[in-house]
């Protein structure tokens, strides 16, 4: 056991696990309201919406099919050249962030349309009986009433985005994947790749326990 | 008052759907007035209507005067907000509380926060919902969700308020629950309630006037008793006729034949305007007939009771027979012998 771990470098360790942190959390706020703010422009243009417009829902869906289409492996490296001219560098946790985004948001968008295509029509018409602004209704009813859908989603996002983080340390961003892939895979050194892998699985477990948790304390139905 | 200009509305699509063709109706300030018909009669289309959550494809809504298929979208909200509406399938948000749900027309009404929470708490208490405002809708029955339903419609002092089906999901217990609190809130804040329903018995009870609707036209329109003693249209007959509660009327005949040979079998019909006396029994009384009630479907409207009912008078010569109808006409019961 002690043979073990001392095959590990604690402190680059702790290192990783800030580094995917930090690229999970940031792209993890980023793509919810970028994704929200699309899925609600989704929804509100779709045929039956509340300001239906045919040409803008198609330009918007097939932007989002584009970007869900290429391979997360393969968008990051496109990407590098917008991260250079962003962050002037090409490797580093920040460096990976456009291509997080990019990625993330285009699938929260997509899981949010669903969430408020279950939203009651019936609810939705009843508030604009009482006189309801589309802006009131967005953010009085649609949201909060599609809320339990939101909150699990975010967690299917939120987890997809672990293991993106992982993609994007294979080339070079940081994090536990490539400490996993350069100090463990590259080196042979397995302690280092089970340990990272462990970690990871931790963080998707507390992921997943907060979001349970949380759709348990507002889900009302 | 609520009137209808020759509304037509259609429903653009692969087949069109002609849903309202030329209707024309005037609805007093201060009734509860109901639209019944048979699904896909346009009743549905027509309360919505009111409130413009459908736009008429041609004709004229108003409100007071005031055409409401021409106003802004501010103008409209604030119209709205002055018309309640209750739904089918109550239409509550899950996740706000019993009282959140109450304040939502409220805050969307921009009305302060302590007076608000005066205006909710008024309501539950008439709706007779103290004790749940913290709870959420889902820990509630239907009666009880229906009466959110009611409370909400009512936050904005409206004038108006419209009943969609209101009382299609419920038991029949819950359902005279539901119409009495509806009857009591025209009765005290004199408000005009439209109701649509395909429900004869809902509308019957409290309805002071009736229009029926078939194929997107309003077909007859009357009272309640008027409708019963001469319904002129055939979907109204067969409306009131669902009353009798499907006899098979000429089964029975042949059994109670058997049973007494001379027997006389009678269709009595109450179309409101009878007093409250107990008529049938002291009719038997006087007449000292052997009379054994096959089938009776009565029910209460405001005019009085209304329905039919058949009974088999039986021991008795056709001086007795023809005395005992007289004194049942002199009452105001029609009679009709089977």
């Amino acid at each position: 056991m002690i043979q073990f771990l001392e095959r590990i470098d604690i402190e680059a360790l702790i290192n990783a696990v800030n580094e995917t942190l930090y690229m999970t959390s940031i792209s993890f706020v980023f793509s919810i309201f970028i994704g929200l703010f699309i899925g609600v422009l989704l929804y509100l243009t779709s045929s039956d919406g509340l300001y239906s417009n045919k040409i803008i829902n198609k330009i918007m869906d097939m932007i989002i099919n584009v970007l869900r289409a290429i391979p997360f492996a393969i968008l990051i490296i496109i990407l590098f050249d917008l991260a250079t001219l962003l962050t002037g560098s090409m490797l580093g946790a920040t460096a990976a962030l456009p291509a997080l985004i990019i990625a993330a948001s285009p699938v929260y968008a997509r899981m949010c349309v669903i969430a408020f295509i279950e939203v009651d029509k019936g609810t939705i018409e009843a508030s604009k009986s009482m006189g309801s602004s589309n802006f009131e209704i967005i953010f009085k009813v649609l949201i909060p009433e599609a809320s339990v859908a939101l909150v699990s989603s975010a967690s299917v996002l939120a987890i997809s985005l672990i293991s993106y983080t992982a993609i994007a340390g294979v080339i070079g961003s940081g994090g536990l994947g490539n400490y996993a892939y350069l100090y463990g895979f590259s080196r042979g050194n397995n302690a280092v790749l089970y340990t990272s892998t462990f970690l990871i699985v931790v963080i998707v477990f507390v992921v997943q326990f907060v979001s349970d948790y949380v759709i348990k304390k507002i889900d009302k139905r | 008052m609520i009137e209808f200009k020759n509304v037509y509305k259609t429903f653009k699509g692969k087949n069109d759907i002609h849903a309202l063709n030329g209707v024309s109706l005037k609805i007093d300030d201060g009734l509860i007035y109901g639209v019944i018909g048979y699904s896909g009669a346009g009743k549905s289309t027509l309360v919505r209507i009111i409130n413009q959550l459908e736009n008429c494809s041609s004709g004229e809504v108003l409100i007071d005067g005031i055409d409401q298929s021409n106003l802004s979208g501010k103008q409209l909200r604030e119209s709205r907000q002055k018309i309640g509406m209750i739904f089918q399938h109550f239409n509550l948000m899950w996740s706000r509380t019993v009282f959140e749900n109450i304040e939502f027309p409220l805050e969307i009404a921009k009305v302060k926060k302590s007076e608000r929470i005066k205006i909710v708490n008024e309501l539950i208490a008439m709706v007779g919902l103290n004790g749940r405002e913290f709870s959420y809708p889902s820990e509630l029955s239907g009666g009880q969700k229906q009466r959110i339903g009611i409370a909400r419609a009512l936050a904005n002092n409206p004038k108006i308020l419209l009943c969609d089906e209101a009382t299609s999901a419920l038991d029949p217990e819950t359902t005279d629950s539901i119409l009495q609190l509806l009857q009591s809130i025209n009765q005290k804040m004199n408000i005009t309630i439209v109701m649509i329903t395909h429900q004869m018995e809902v509308v019957q009870k409290i309805c002071h006037k009736i229009a029926v609707m078939s194929d997107g036209k309003v077909v007859e329109v009357n009272t309640v008793k008027e409708l019963f003693e001469n319904p002129k249209h055939d979907v109204t007959k067969r409306f009131t006729q669902n009353l009798d509660g499907n006899v098979k009327i000429e089964q029975i005949k042949k059994e109670l034949k058997d049973i007494y040979p001379f027997g006389q079998l009678l269709k009595l019909t109450f179309t409101g305007n009878t007093s409250s006396r107990p008529i049938l029994a002291e009719t038997i009384r006087q007449c000292k007939l052997d009379v054994s009630i096959v089938n009776s479907n009565i029910t209460h409207s405001i005019e009085g009771p209304i329905g039919a009912m058949y009974v088999n008078m039986a021991n008795g010569d056709a001086t007795s027979y023809q005395q005992f109808i007289d004194m049942l006409k002199n009452e105001g019961v029609s009679v009709e012998i089977l």
